[in-house]
């Protein structure tokens, strides 16, 4: 395979690929290299937080303001730092693309359960082992997760008065999109999810007593359905498979869709919506090879981070850091802005983070200054408003290992490093300046190139 | 003809579209102006409790819910005969009693959602209830008005929906200087002086370099714009008072700047509400009273209009801990010279009908400000930007 190519499959599977390894896969084939790549991620390794505290609660101790109040303020902490780990995952990932799947689904079936640690890791965990899983059961699962219970208000559903939060999302987001059901769907599914709940350690209950087990008419099919019923009627629908595909795509191969790349990959997902099936399908097309389609795809914040990591691995002294790092950037893990989740390609982009993203390089690898002003969001509660400064300059203090980026680049002369570091067609004056400064230390050669608009691309 | 003029002739004769993109970075384009009205938004976050700040001092219901922390007749200052501010908002008052002020009361939308984040975001996307939409409708105001980010100012480090359009955004700034200085490096200028694709707005690429191309403008026109122009002392040594501080420099400064945006946190008053909010209110209402005197000062508080809101108000009945949990509709502050309506706008809440949740029913739908403000203050088409039209209101 073409180390162009691999270095393209390797972009957008993972995070990016070290020089020894793209020699190592350049006498393989591409099935080969797909092969090892699924097999390299079979395993699911779940991120695990720190649960303990809550090993000798009760369910009453939650009746209690004050425990309950207590309880929340711990699991608040413990999913900042679950968050934290959760980018160390990313930047050093044992299964790499069973990690950006995860990112993936995280963006698809949103949700956040900002005050219980619990919920928030089996959720996490719930994406992580279904990443590549069948899609069917992945749908039903997420009805019962306790998070999503929690986010889209499904445990507030009952018979005597039926909330249709979740109803919509599921299929204005998570299955068919806009447009292709009608309000009536909505209202009959909701009452099929009414009585979903679960209990204190988040495990799903039906309360009988909320559940309304008269007749639903729902896409021209009626009986007496419960949510999985729903689920396997939406699924009926080819568009839901389309609907995937395309979102897919425009997260895996390019935000523009190609209709005819789309209509194949919905004939494959349709069959029996088994995700791996699907992913296999468009690593192994020839399409995802396109020129159209290298170095053409804006990254993530989470990517921008985990690609710098790749070549020269970085880590921050003060590990909350990473979470300042992910909010200027415009990407809190665990903080989705909305159920819709982040909105991706150029909408990362605005003035203030692409500045950002120019300068991160530096400012990561060279210990460098950053200010920011922190002005709290709406949750927050300052005992003294005075006191509080009104404008930080902080050093973002990282410790990075220049001694891997020698080892790995140093057969590597910075010609070469251009095509390494850059995937995307580079402008023609930057192009010359950067031939201008081909003599200068590699370490610089290496920052500059992380610090010009083309790296912002994968 | 000079290069500059020929620049701004081609702009006005065809549109934009046949002057590159990037040329921006050389010459300062002007966009088409829509007047010079400026409005300042401020976000009280985390849910202000109207109730305790605008007070109906002879209602027997708002003591009979609020044992613990309703406020007496005698702490109030009172406006009207049933009506007191808290004892905080002496400042606030001051603008009231020169007719500067419209109290819009029982403000809200349907179907109310009680998370902050969401509400927020309802606010600022001016969306309904149920509808998730990825712009805010100043953002769209931007998009609506082919407006260079300088138009829409947020005064925070990153850029809030509101600001986000579809194909415009504005721009957070704290410091100009800063911005300014994070582009100046030789590196960068020689990125950006060497490029020299002519057809870059078509991909991602181009997308790129017209964003760093727009940022150093917009950061070189706002510092050497401001650099010069000083503003009052008086302003409160906190965060909120510098970020009024920083709008005013840049409306004296004679920015082009037309929506700013800034917010003031700590409202989620869940437990002992009444020091904290009394807190906070004082913050805000000497930073408002010193920004308008600094605009007045200025001559710049005819083209001002300053409108303040909170994601929601808070439940009518206390709780346990002497504070106040989430609620619905609340008043919203529109303060500025020429109001049409001053003082208050519209009744206090109906404390005998609230809903399921005891919480206040709306009255007027939040949209329906935008909806004026937009149409009757910036004089562009209310119902492109906000989807939908909406009745006005006559407070301007």
């Amino acid at each position: 395979m073409k180390a162009k190519h691999i270095q393209h499959l390797y972009n957008r599977v993972g995070f990016g690929i070290t020089p020894n390894e793209l020699e190592r896969l350049s006498n393989k084939n591409k099935r080969e290299i797909i092969d090892e790549v699924f097999t390299n991620s079979s395993k699911t390794s779940p991120l695990k937080a720190d649960i303990s505290f809550l090993k000798d609660i009760k369910p009453g101790d939650l009746k209690i303001k004050e425990k309950r109040q207590e309880l929340q303020k711990i699991s608040r902490k413990k999913i900042q730092k679950f968050s934290i780990s959760w980018m160390e995952r990313i930047l050093n990932p044992s299964e790499v693309f069973r990690e950006k799947m995860t990112l993936f689904w995280a963006n698809h079936f949103v949700s956040e359960s900002r005050n219980n640690i619990l919920f928030t890791q089996n959720y996490n965990n719930l994406l992580r082992e279904n990443a590549f899983g069948n899609f069917r059961d992945f749908t039903k699962k997420i009805s019962k997760d306790a998070s999503m219970l929690g986010y889209l208000n499904n445990k507030q559903n009952r018979k005597k008065s039926p909330n249709e939060n979740f109803a919509r999302e599921l299929m204005e987001l998570f299955t068919l999109g806009q447009g292709n059901y009608t309000e009536t769907d909505i209202k009959e599914s909701a009452r099929a999810f009414t009585g979903y709940s679960h209990n204190f350690r988040g495990k799903f209950l039906m309360r009988k007593r909320h559940h309304d087990e008269n007749e639903k008419t729902f896409f021209k099919k009626t009986g007496n359905f419960n949510g999985d019923n729903i689920i396997d009627i939406i699924l009926e629908q080819q568009q839901c498979a389309r609907f995937i595909s395309e979102k897919i795509y425009r997260f895996f191969v390019n935000e523009n869709i190609n209709k005819e790349h789309v209509a194949a990959m919905t004939a494959v997902f349709y069959k029996d919506y088994d995700i791996e099936k699907l992913m296999r399908f468009v690593l192994q097309s020839n399409w995802f090879y396109d020129d159209e389609n290298i170095g053409t795809k804006i990254k993530s914040p989470m990517e921008f981070l985990a690609g710098i990591h790749q070549v020269i691995p970085y880590q921050f002294e003060r590990p909350k850091q990473a979470l300042l790092m992910q909010r200027l950037l415009g990407q809190t893990l665990l903080r989705p802005p909305n159920v819709a989740g982040w909105k991706t390609g150029r909408n990362w982009i605005d003035t203030n983070t692409m500045v950002r993203r120019l300068r991160l390089a530096s400012i990561l690898l060279n210990n460098a200054a950053i200010t920011y002003s922190d002005t709290g969001d709406e949750e927050t509660m300052l005992t003294d408003l005075t006191t509080k400064k009104l404008k930080r300059k902080t050093f973002i203090k990282t410790k990075t290992d220049w001694n891997a980026f020698e080892k790995n680049y140093k057969k590597i002369d910075n010609k070469g490093m251009i095509s390494l570091i850059i995937s995307s067609q580079i402008n023609k004056g930057t192009a010359q300046m950067l031939s201008d400064n081909l003599d200068i230390p590699k370490k610089d050669f290496c920052v500059q190139l992380m610090s010009i608009p083309e790296y912002q691309l994968c | 003809m000079k290069r500059r003029d020929f620049l701004k002739q081609t702009t006005f004769a065809s549109g934009m579209f046949f002057v590159p993109q990037f040329l921006k970075a050389f010459e300062q384009i002007p966009t088409k102006t829509f007047g010079n009205k400026k409005v300042v938004i401020i976000q009280l976050k985390g849910g202000n409790d109207g109730l305790n700040t605008v007070v109906p001092f002879r209602n027997d219901i708002y003591y009979q819910q609020r044992a613990n922390i309703a406020l007496q007749q005698t702490d109030l200052l009172k406006i009207s005969d049933e009506i007191g501010l808290h004892k905080s908002l002496v400042d606030l008052q001051k603008l009231y009693d020169n007719g500067f002020l419209s109290i819009i009361n029982n403000v809200g939308y349907p179907n109310p959602n009680l998370s902050h984040f969401r509400s927020t975001d309802i606010w600022q996307t001016a969306s309904n209830s149920n509808e998730y939409l990825q712009n805010g409708w100043v953002g769209r105001y931007l998009d609506y008005t082919k407006a260079n980010p300088t138009k829409a100012i947020e005064v925070d480090e990153s850029l809030s929906l509101l600001l986000k359009g579809k194909t415009q955004n504005g721009l957070a700034v704290t410091d100009a200087k800063t911005l300014y200085n994070s582009l100046k490096e030789p590196f960068y200028k020689s990125v950006i002086n060497a490029n020299t694709d002519a057809h870059l707005n078509e991909h991602n690429l181009g997308y790129l370099y017209n964003t760093m191309i727009d940022a150093k403008s917009s950061a070189k026109y706002i510092f050497e714009k401001t650099k010069v122009k000083n503003a009052s002392n008086n302003y409160p040594k906190n965060l909120f008072g510098k970020q009024l501080k920083t709008i005013s420099q840049f409306i004296n400064s004679g920015l082009d700047t037309q929506v700013f945006y800034a917010g003031l946190t700590g409202f989620d008053t869940h437990a002992n509400q009444q020091n904290t909010q009394a807190r906070l209110l004082k913050i805000y209402a000497e930073s408002i009273n010193t920004f308008v005197e600094d605009l007045q000062k200025n001559n710049n508080f005819d083209d001002v209009l300053i409108l303040t809101f909170s994601e929601f108000g808070r439940r009518v009945k206390q709780n346990e801990s002497k504070g106040t949990d989430h609620g619905t509709a609340n008043n919203v502050f529109v303060i500025g010279k020429n109001l049409k309506k001053q003082g208050l706008y519209n009744n206090l809440p109906n404390l005998n009908d609230l809903d399921a949740n005891g919480n206040l029913k709306h009255e007027i739908d939040f949209r329906e400000i935008y909806a004026t403000i937009l149409d009757k203050w910036l004089q562009v088409d209310d119902a492109a930007i906000l989807n939908k039209s909406f009745s006005k209101l006559k407070f301007v």
